[in-house]
């Protein structure tokens, strides 16, 4: 088992303040709080941010905590001294904010998750339940939603043992990816969430559908999206040029005169649906480098037959 | 895990526009019919119908209770100040998505 450094992870000095605390807390949490933050392992920092604030904020476990002596190193291989704890009042069992308390770690388990916090199932005798709807998200391709696929999700929940240790459990289920499905809708489970209590039922497993980033195309709603380079000459005098589509490569028609960024509509390409969505190709007027004599020469001699000004209207 | 699992394929049900009842959405984010109804008065999530019994919820609904359910949680933050974080998130994620 490794030492955890609360103060380290909170960035707090040993002799810090409750008030300290606090304040590092608020701040961290809105840095690394999931919904918020960016950042990359946003969601373990949360985590370990939450069990260090557990104890620091807590007087009792703090002291306890700091009984351990400040000797040790994040990461230290640990095991508790005998009788550590003796003399500790523990008043609320180990843990104090409920629910969250599955996912704290081995060295949190070992201090403070013993006392107190075992499921005794003989009080809920006559007791029935539905269990809690569950979460996860499901990350797919395009093309998945596009033709309908198959895909498998590995989820893990912490449960409880005989013994009342949480430890977490994997399992793998092979979910359809319904034709059509959006980015941000739910596919709904039924049963395959959380065990009832008693007799209750099993409550539902929600997924959430996430689309992997594509290398071609983005997503919107039912729409497709797709950059189209294009040369100068074929936007201005227009062209028919091959744009690749999942369903395969399609003709498409750019109208004389086309300025940059401007979008075409193929209507009832992009995701299948009852109303499916559109394709929508954006044009990317790409300019061909003038590193030959010839190129040089065609870009003056645009030069000397055009009457060309864009920044005309900048009054300059 | 036996092989059984790896050959079954669930099927599960896509949960449409505006198809959640407050019942559902409830249950979904483990939070009280009162707490759904706060976060609809404070116009944090929008169902559709008048009245609470014909409440009908999107599953865009149901990602944003549950986000403000972490954020009172975690960090604290009262309804008004959630509805402002939750805005000005989104216009964060539409503003990146067009940058990528």
């Amino acid at each position: 088992m490794q030492y955890k450094d609360y103060y380290k992870i909170m960035d707090l000095a040993r002799d810090a303040s409750q008030d300290e605390v606090k304040r590092a807390y608020r701040k961290l949490a809105r840095k690394y709080h999931p919904d918020v933050s960016k950042e990359k392992d946003a969601e373990a920092k949360f985590k370990e941010l939450g069990e260090a604030y557990e104890v620091l904020k807590d007087p009792e476990k703090r002291a306890a905590y700091d009984q351990l002596g400040a000797n040790w190193k994040a990461g230290q291989d640990f095991r508790p001294p005998p009788n550590w704890d003796e003399g500790f009042e523990f008043k609320g069992g180990g843990f104090t904010s409920d629910g969250a308390s599955a996912d704290y770690s081995d060295f949190f388990e070992q201090l403070f998750g013993q006392a107190g916090f075992h499921f005794d199932d003989k009080h809920q005798q006559g007791f029935h339940a539905r269990g809690q709807d569950s979460h996860a998200k499901i990350y797919i391709d395009l093309e998945d939603s596009f033709h309908g696929a198959t895909r498998n999700v590995t989820l893990s929940a912490p449960k409880m043992d005989a013994e009342g240790h949480v430890q977490v459990k994997h399992r793998t289920l092979n979910i359809k990816i319904p034709k059509g499905i959006k980015p941000g809708q739910h596919i709904r489970l039924t049963g395959q969430g959380d065990p009832g209590v008693g007799k209750g039922q099993a409550g539902d497993l929600i997924l959430e559908i996430v689309f992997n980033s594509h290398p071609l195309y983005r997503c919107s709603e039912s729409d497709i999206m797709l950059d189209l380079p294009v040369t100068p000459w074929e936007a201005a005098l227009g062209a028919k040029v091959k744009v690749p589509t999942p369903e395969g490569s399609v003709d498409l028609k750019i109208p004389p005169n086309s300025k940059q960024g401007r979008k075409l509509r193929l209507k009832g390409r992009g995701l299948p649906a009852s109303v499916a969505g559109d394709f929508l190709v954006v044009l990317q007027i790409v300019l061909p480098q003038a590193d030959t004599e010839q190129a040089k020469a065609a870009y003056r001699t645009m030069k000397d037959q055009l009457d060309f000004n864009p920044r005309r209207f900048l009054g300059v | 895990m036996n092989s059984h699992d790896l050959l079954l394929v669930h099927t599960g049900t896509v949960i449409e526009e505006g198809s959640l009842t407050l019942g559902q959405l409830c249950r979904a984010c483990g939070a009280h019919a009162e707490w759904i109804i706060c976060l609809v008065e404070e116009s944090i999530i929008e169902p559709q119908g008048d009245e609470i019994r014909s409440w009908r919820f999107s599953g865009a609904s149901l990602v944003r209770a549950r986000s403000a359910l972490r954020l009172q949680r975690d960090l604290g933050i009262n309804l008004a100040g959630i509805a402002l974080v939750l805005d000005l998130l989104e216009e964060l994620d539409n503003l990146r998505a067009q940058t990528r």
